[in-house]
């Protein structure tokens, strides 16, 4: 068979597409982001050295929107398109992997929002400045701080059960027992991100910061 | 040159079998089928299909299938054919394997074969539990291919109501309905094969699918096409005995090692796994040491019947043995009668790996059928062609198990060769035949069913169809005693005058399902009389015909094949040789040597 | 004397698809291993509703009684199941049946699933042979393959996975998890294996694989215990890499 009769359909690509980049860039980005801003749980100036290392960066710009913003505004667009193209029954037929279905949406939606807000709010405002003093003054906002506790908890679940998802979805969890393993790296993930997310939120709000012991001392 | 047309009639093994065959001689097929072909009866096969491959080198041939199907059958069918099949069948089994049927296998790679009823060798292949389900969907994909290719167009959810027959009495066509418009139309072709499948609905209850009613049978008997052997009936001895169905547990439940028994006190009132061996009889065992638990369906089913009715030695009293199979190691059960075993479990709520099942006999399977000559599947009527269970060709007095889906396939391949030969080599095809001799079939059929749905009368269809199964249970299947045969012809044609006093409780004309069913009552009851007719004048005992006032095989006056035909609007009774041309008829018995 | 038990059904009505929808509840008598196609038979018998009205019998698909051959597929209690095989003992009265909800209804129970033979066209979902004429023996197939394959060649064309996917809707022409499955079928089979290509083909085209968004309600609804999961899982991986190869190559 040749292969010229087998060109997969658009929506084929879009759809692995749509996969692919909740991994690549949106899931690592995801990682990174946290992976960075836990510095505020060393000190507020480790946190100032590290978002400024990132600020400065060469070709800015261009980084952000291709690595970050268009992937994401992809995902989030084409997200909400499969989700209208979707009819949730979970009322019917209340199986876990149908819940995850549904909360999948709920909190890719949640994520957005929240990611959209936090960009405006972080980096918009701010010039691409932010420092750790902005992000603390809006933490004392309680309604700052509710979404961002609902943000972090959702974009981790989100995280964790696509990573799920992915995994069964192209096939590199294929037996049951494969499934049942990924579904607990995507558990894992979730919670793991969950625990880091609220660990860094705290931190904001009530200036605290566990792993100051590593700073040598003074 | 002209393209001839061919029309099949029916879409379980044997019609898409015969589909495939013309679609391969590269002339287009209109296939007919009231449920669509994937869900026809043949899906409820279990066990599996015979062919004498001598894979396990216990020196099985041809010829001993041969054998063993012809002396199964008490020596009523006409052997030439019979022969043809045995030495087709490993063919057909090949064919099978090609087409992708997941078959179980040895660790070689090779088909496994397992042992069934009324032999000693292993000689039946077979898909897990649901060999009938796997040999169907491999055709069924099949002729699918032939259908995207454009060879084959299907008309799934229409009934056949008639032939169409010209003044020559040659076959041109057939008349159908669509079960959603009811609208009746008629449908041209140069020849027609039929392959509409068994009728236990007329028994009412039995292991049959719902749509197996003889009904198109029945409505060709009553345009000319004979009708042979009708009451040939086999009984299978273990069923599930159930409210609207009785479901069939598989001979292999047996062949894999399952025992038939009973507590020997009738009294007995322990749950059946502590009632110690002693105190067991297995009955099969001890009467045909030979064969045991493996004895042909006949002889176990009147064994059965024995025990509960004469020896009054059913379990609690009730018409019910024991099929017990727990002492079979759990992974072999799971691995080879896995599917079986869920029927019960489904459908019973009990886990026949841990207790015993309760069966009784129950009506399964149609030996007799339309006439077909001994050569090519044709019937007396030009034209029309028969295979698979709706005709009578192979099975004489009783079927072997897994004989009859390779019977199908057999019958509907060489059915579709001369389907397509005849069709060529036909000098006025049906395309000359006169509009009017369709338009006046067509009318006909739309009138029958105007006046069912305008008449006014008194009679539920489902209540004559319930009394029809009951009487046709008692007297036909089993044990037949004259007085009691009389008594149930009597029996229909009472119903078939309470017939036409039937009231439709549905009178509308998009998928009315009650129009449907009252047709086909009208012919169930035709077909019932044929049987019990055929039984009453057959005085003697062959295969699953048994006269307890004529214990004897009589091959003196009986080694004849029944030929009904319809004459003057009633069935008549003709009989003619049977060719016993290659085996010369011998005793049959199962609890010593053959 | 005890009475007897009665058993109470209702009944969602439609005489055409484009007729409007009605209940109608009966009141039956109760039997031993009594199922919902012996329910509706008794209605057929006696189509009187419990309040006395006179009606028609219910127009429903069935043939096998045994849940081997697909055509009783319906929802009962809210959900999709084959009414051969539920037993009234089971199920919480009063009984609703309704028609499946994705396939075009017909008349009351009775629904068109055509659309998945059609499917099961596009995906060539058969063993191309070369013909019925003796060929010899076919391919050798190893147990290990025999024990993947039969469970997958169970599928009795239900559409349960189908009614119960959040995926198919009237928004797309998602297949469904039983043809994909077939797929994964025919694919393992040595001789099926030559138009692997084809078949995956098929299935990444519209309608196909990528419509999956692995809610898993397939493999829970399936009468026949079929590892839909998995066997969307491999299709998968063989599709992407495929797709990936055609986007390469050309
Ligand atoms: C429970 C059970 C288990 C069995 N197990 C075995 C076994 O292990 N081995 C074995 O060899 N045999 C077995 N048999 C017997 C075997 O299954 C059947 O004899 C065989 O499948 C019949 O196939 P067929 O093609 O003749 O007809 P069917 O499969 O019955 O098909 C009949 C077709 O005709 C159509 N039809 C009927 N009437 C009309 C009409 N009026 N208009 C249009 N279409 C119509 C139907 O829709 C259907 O498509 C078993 C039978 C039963 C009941
Ligand atoms: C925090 C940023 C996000 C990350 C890290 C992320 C990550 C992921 C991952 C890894 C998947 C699994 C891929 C797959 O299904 O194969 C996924 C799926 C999904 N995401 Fe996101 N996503 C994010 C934001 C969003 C947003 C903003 C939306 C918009 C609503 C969204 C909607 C979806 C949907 C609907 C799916 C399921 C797709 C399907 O079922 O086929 N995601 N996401
Ligand atoms: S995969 Fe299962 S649920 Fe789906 S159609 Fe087949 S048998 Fe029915
Ligand atoms: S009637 Fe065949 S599956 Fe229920």
């Amino acid at each position: 068979m040749s292969s010229t009769a087998t060109r997969p359909d658009t929506s084929y690509l879009l759809r692995k597409l749509h996969s692919f980049t909740g991994i690549l860039p949106v899931g690592a980005f995801l990682a990174e982001h946290f992976w960075s801003n836990s510095a505020a749980l060393v000190s507020a100036e480790k946190y100032n050295t590290v978002s400024q290392e990132l600020q400065t960066i060469p070709f800015r710009l261009i980084v952000e929107w291709a690595a970050i913003f268009l992937p994401m505004l992809f995902h989030g667009g084409y997200g909400i398109y499969i989700w209208l193209r979707g009819k949730s029954n979970v009322s019917a037929y209340p199986w876990v992997g149908n819940w995850l279905y549904v909360t999948q949406r709920y909190t890719g939606l949640i994520a957005f929002a929240y990611i959209g807000w936090h960009l405006y709010t972080e980096r918009w405002l701010t010039h691409g400045r932010s420092t750790y003093a902005n992000v603390a003054a809006d933490m004392r906002n309680p309604w700052y701080l509710t979404f961002f506790v609902v943000g972090v908890l959702a974009s981790s679940f989100h995280l964790g059960a696509g990573i799920w998802n992915f995994l069964c979805k192209w096939g590199l969890a294929a037996t049951v027992k494969a499934q049942q393993a990924a579904g607990r790296l995507g558990a894992l993930v979730g919670v793991a991100f969950s625990v880091v997310g609220i660990l860094i939120i705290i931190s904001f709000r009530y200036d605290w910061h566990p792993f100051s012991v590593y700073l040598p001392s003074k | 040159m002209r393209q001839p047309k061919i029309i099949v009639v029916g879409g379980g093994l044997a019609g898409l079998m015969a589909t495939i065959r013309v679609a391969e001689a590269g002339i287009p097929v209109d296939l007919f089928s009231i449920v669509p072909v994937k869900r026809s009866h043949s899906v409820c096969a279990q066990g599996g299909i015979n062919a004498a491959k001598n894979q396990k080198g216990e020196g099985d041939t041809v010829d001993k299938h041969f054998d063993d199907t012809i002396y199964g059958g008490d020596f009523l069918a006409n052997q030439p054919l019979v022969k043809r099949m045995c030495e087709a069948a490993p063919g057909i089994i090949d064919l099978l394997d090609r087409m992708g049927v997941m078959f179980n296998r040895t660790p070689e790679g090779l088909l496994d074969y397992r042992r069934f009823g009324g032999t000693l060798y292993h000689r039946t292949a077979f898909a897990g539990a649901t060999t009938g389900q796997q040999l169907l969907y491999a055709l069924d994909e099949q002729v699918r291919r032939h259908e995207a290719e454009g060879k084959v167009k299907k008309f799934e959810g229409a009934t056949f109501l008639s032939a169409v027959i010209d003044g020559g009495g040659v076959c041109r066509g057939i008349c159908a309905m669509d079960l959603r418009t009811m609208e009746v139309k008629t449908f041209t072709a140069d020849a027609v094969i039929f392959a509409t499948g068994g009728n236990g609905a007329i028994f009412g209850r039995s292991t049959n699918s719902v749509v197996c009613t003889g009904s198109a049978q029945a409505a060709l008997f009553q345009q000319g096409v004979d009708y042979a052997n009708g009451e040939f009936i086999q009984v299978h001895p273990t069923a599930i005995p159930g409210e609207d169905k009785l479901r069939l547990m598989s001979e292999s439940a047996r062949g894999e090692g399952g025992r038939v028994w009973v507590p020997r006190n009738p009294a007995e009132k322990r749950p059946p796994k502590s009632i110690p061996e002693a105190e067991r009889f297995y009955f099969l065992e001890e009467w045909y040491p030979k064969y045991g638990n493996l004895v042909p369906r006949d002889i176990a089913t009147r064994a059965i019947h024995r025990i509960v009715y004469q020896e009054k030695l059913g379990i609690d009293g009730q018409p019910a043995v024991y099929l017990d199979v727990t002492h079979i190691p759990r992974e072999t059960l799971d691995r080879k009668l896995e599917g079986i075993l869920e029927i019960y479990e489904k459908f019973l709520g009990v886990d026949p790996r841990v207790e015993p099942m309760k069966v009784f006999p129950a009506m399964h399977y149609t030996m007799g059928g339309i006439w077909v000559n001994g050569e090519d599947q044709a019937s007396n009527v030009p034209g029309i062609y028969a295979a698979g269970e709706c005709e009578y060709q192979y099975h004489g007095a009783n079927r072997l198990g897994a004989n009859s889906l390779v019977s199908c396939i057999f019958g509907g391949g060489i059915a579709g060769r001369a389907a397509v030969k005849y069709a060529k080599n036909l000098e006025n095809s049906a395309e000359s035949t006169p509009a009017a001799v369709f338009d006046g079939e067509r009318k006909r059929q739309e009138e029958k069913n105007h006046k069912l749905i305008n008449q006014d009368g008194s009679e539920n269809p489902i209540t004559i169809w319930r009394e029809l199964g009951q009487v046709m249970t008692e007297h036909v299947t089993v044990t037949r005693i004259n007085k009691d045969l009389e008594m149930t012809d009597g029996k229909i044609r009472a119903l078939q005058e309470r017939y036409k006093k039937i009231n439709l409780s549905d009178r509308t004309k998009w998928s009315n399902q009650t129009l449907n069913f009252a047709r086909e009552l009208e012919n169930m009851l035709v077909l019932a009389r044929v049987i019990t007719l055929g039984a009453l004048a057959r005085n003697e005992s062959r295969g699953a015909h048994y006269k307890p006032d004529y214990p004897d095989r009589d091959d003196a006056n009986w080694l004849k094949t029944t030929r009904a035909k319809w004459v003057n609007n009633d069935i008549q009774l003709t009989y003619e040789p049977v060719d016993i041309s290659l085996i010369k008829p011998r005793p049959r018995r199962y609890d010593a040597a053959k | 004397m005890a009475e007897t038990k009665q058993v109470i059904v209702k009944v969602k009505r439609q005489a055409g698809p484009k007729e409007a929808a009605r209940w109608e509840e009966f009141s039956l008598k109760w039997r031993p291993s009594m199922n919902v196609i012996i329910c509706l038979r008794d209605i057929a018998e006696n189509p009187v509703t419990r309040d006395g009205k006179k009606t028609t019998p219910v127009t429903y698909d069935s043939n096998c009684l045994e849940e081997i051959c697909g055509s009783c597929a319906m929802l009962i209690n809210g959900k999709a199941r084959m009414a051969c095989s539920a037993l009234v003992d089971q199920l919480e009265q009063p009984i609703r049946i309704e028609p499946m909800s994705k396939f075009p209804l017909v008349r009351d129970l009775a629904v068109d699933r055509q659309f998945m033979f059609e499917s099961l066209k596009r995906v060539k979902a058969w063993i191309p042979i070369d013909g019925t004429y003796n060929l010899g023996e076919g391919p050798r197939v190893s147990p290990e393959v025999q024990e993947k394959g039969y469970p997958l060649s169970n599928c009795i064309t239900c559409g349960n996975c189908l009614e119960v996917c959040p995926q198919v809707n009237e928004h797309n022409q998602f297949v469904g998890a039983a043809i994909i499955s077939q797929v994964r079928l025919f694919n393992m089979h040595p001789t099926g294996a030559m138009n692997k290509s084809e078949r995956i083909a098929a299935i990444i085209g519209p309608g196909g694989i990528q419509e999956c968004a692995n809610a898993q309600n397939c493999v829970h609804a399936c009468p026949k215990g079929i590892p839909l999961t998995e066997s969307i899982a491999e299709v998968n991986r063989d599709a992407w890499k495929q797709a990936l190869l055609s986007w390469l190559v050309g």
